[in-house]
């Protein structure tokens, strides 16, 4: 009796698609290598063409064409990274509370109802378009802002843009980030450690705060660590609010610096780079480079703080 | 022991249980305000969300149903409604296969190790980018080293940049939730490892599949940042062709200009600013409800036909 061969085809066919396949994964790190690279490049050329790294991060005069080439250009990016680390910090301080409350009521408190109105919800929510959302920060949150605090600020005109508006535009972006990984992180700590602190006879209140809480502090580490990363590379929705282009004087009250127009990276990016060339132009590569280092450091972070996890 | 003892002991007792009544008020009254406070802090959430969904769709409704707002004059958003189409389709075709091939090698193909470890490393760097960062990388490698100017093709291989890790994580979510007894069943019949994939693993994940390939069209759509310098801001006079290598501006990019740098710079009054920024926003607004919903419905449909075999 002859036995039946495994046809040579196949057997060619699953070698080929192996390797297509292989190919393919290996695509995405090509991309992010390449990411760095090539941003990284045109990111240090400048230090080649007259930028210093002190000036860079310390001085606030930011003008790479030396305002149209009259004259010597400025590469003092102190003012815009300010800006960022600024908006981000607050928003992430504002947003946090709110997702941890949001991620709790969902796992512990909310009946069923209300969890199955919530979820969509909260998803769609993350899916809102960035520009979406800047939009409805101009027409709502800085006219708002204008009201409140026009009179305190003087200059009625622009009052209401800048960090202050930013900020709130920013919370509102990632806090549906921050609330679905926070309830991720509370699904993976296990039924047990809940039942046996209420048998203990805590009240769910107790259970939640002394229990749940600690017990997922570092899937919620994580969680804010990803809020952080989304809220420093926003660039339009901010970019809108902000509507600066220089950082105001700081010979003034705080309380007043944050109501008027004002700057970030992303928003000198998005306004400046279109008609930059030359050296200029590189600057903003730089800038560029200077998020892509801090996102990949938030990435490095929660993924550190997500093998520490005791449970996954 | 004397009375008097006995009496002293019950009046200790008494304090101890005072004492014991007042923790547990105590304690009581934290769970309630605790309680109180995650209820106020949910329905204050709730109401921003709904709010501002209902809000934006409100604010532009009236002028959804104008046929003007879809025809190409000034206030007209036709061309960006095709381009944002046109750009959804290119990316997606491009982006939807390599993604789908990586997930299948790093679910079916790969052994765990040193190269899934790089390769799912690498997703999750990707996929915190910001966008801004991928829209000036797509300038420098597709737009000048691989000379495509500011076109659509350069928007669509960016896009693809941003899309990749979104989809592979969805794919291989997809891919993962197929029992492992339909490969043995597939393998255990003689097929090779690609015939039981391609006849038997991928139609079990094409709910998931489904559902990855909506999700990222919503991500798509409303992406702005990384095309701002790739695709443009403007359109040449005819955007009704398929031509990649023309630069054109989608929905979002279009509101961004007309609502922040290009406002009262674009040539347009005041209230055609208006038609289009509010328009522009409801329209994205309901395109990506209507995709939350597809992607909910279209799933569970998919996944009834399949298993009720």
């Amino acid at each position: 009796m002859q036995v039946q061969q495994r046809p040579q085809g196949s057997y060619y066919a699953d070698r080929i698609a192996r390797v297509i396949f292989l190919l393919c994964a290996i695509l995405l790190v090509m991309v992010i290598v390449s990411i760095f690279v090539f941003v990284g490049t045109n990111a240090f050329k400048l230090f080649a063409e007259g930028g210093n790294l002190r000036d860079f991060f310390f001085n606030t005069n930011w003008d790479p064409t030396g305002s149209g080439g009259a004259i010597n250009p400025s590469y003092g990016a102190g003012g815009l990274i300010l800006g960022s680390v600024v908006i981000t910090l607050l928003s992430v301080l504002i947003a946090t509370p709110l997702a941890f409350g949001m991620a709790l009521f969902f796992n512990e408190v909310s009946p069923v109802w209300f969890s199955r109105l919530l979820k969509p919800l909260i998803e769609i929510f993350t899916g809102v378009p960035s520009v979406v959302i800047g939009f409805f920060g101009l027409i709502v949150i800085v006219p708002l802002l204008q009201n409140l605090v026009g009179n305190i600020v003087g200059n009625h005109q622009t009052a209401g843009y800048g960090w202050g508006a930013a900020t709130l535009v920013l919370v509102i972006m990632i806090l549906p980030t921050i609330t679905s990984i926070s309830i991720d992180a509370l699904n993976t700590v296990p039924g047990s450690v809940r039942e046996a602190s209420l048998a203990l006879g805590s009240t769910p209140w107790q259970m939640m705060t002394r229990t749940i809480l600690p017990a997922a502090t570092t899937g919620l580490a994580t969680a804010v660590v990803l809020g952080m990363a989304r809220a420093i590379g926003e660039t339009l929705a901010v970019s809108m609010v902000l509507n600066g282009h220089t950082i105001p004087s700081f010979n003034q009250s705080p309380f007043n610096i944050f109501f008027q127009p004002n700057v970030n990276i992303t928003q000198f990016i998005a306004i400046d780079f279109g008609e930059a060339y030359g050296a200029g132009r590189d600057a903003y590569f730089t800038l560029a480079f200077v998020l892509l280092a801090i996102s990949f450091l938030f990435v490095c972070i929660s993924r550190y703080l997500g093998s520490r996890s005791v449970y996954k | 022991m004397s009375v008097q003892g006995l009496q002293e002991a019950g009046m200790e007792h008494d304090v101890h249980l005072q004492e014991m009544k007042r923790v547990v008020r105590r304690i009581e009254i934290a769970n309630g305000f605790g309680t109180a406070l995650l209820w106020t802090i949910a329905a204050i959430v709730t109401i921003l969300f709904v709010g501002i969904i209902v809000y934006l769709i409100l604010k532009g409704a009236v002028y959804l149903f104008n046929p003007g707002f879809y025809g190409t004059e000034s206030y007209g958003v036709g061309s960006e409604i095709f381009n944002t189409f046109y750009i959804l389709i290119f990316a997606e075709a491009i982006s939807l296969p390599i993604a789908l091939a990586a997930a299948i090698y790093l679910i079916e193909y790969a052994k765990q190790g040193v190269l899934v470890s790089i390769i799912h490393f690498a997703a999750e760097t990707l996929a915190t980018v910001p966008s801004i960062v991928l829209g000036l990388f797509g300038i420098l490698i597709f737009s000048i080293t691989f000379h495509m100017g500011t076109s659509r093709i350069a928007g669509a291989l960016t896009l693809l940049c941003l899309n990749l890790p979104l989809a592979l994580r969805l794919f291989e979510d997809a891919l993962a939730s197929v029992p492992v007894e339909i490969r043995e069943g597939g393998l255990a019949l003689g097929s090779t490892k690609w015939r039981t994939i391609r006849t038997l693993v991928i139609p079990s994940a094409l709910p998931g599949i489904v559902t990855a390939v909506i999700l990222t069209a919503g991500k798509i759509m409303g992406e702005a940042a990384a095309l701002l310098f790739t695709m443009g801001l403007t359109n040449p006079a005819n955007v009704f062709t398929p031509d990649p290598y023309i630069a054109s501006d989608t929905l979002t990019t279009h509101l961004y200009y007309i609502a922040g740098p290009g406002a009262g710079a674009s040539g347009l009054t005041h209230s055609q600013e208006t038609i289009v920024t509010a328009g522009s926003a409801a329209l994205l607004m309901l395109l990506l409800l209507i995709i939350n919903i597809a992607a909910r419905t279209l799933g569970r449909f998919i996944q009834k036909r399949v298993t009720a075999a």
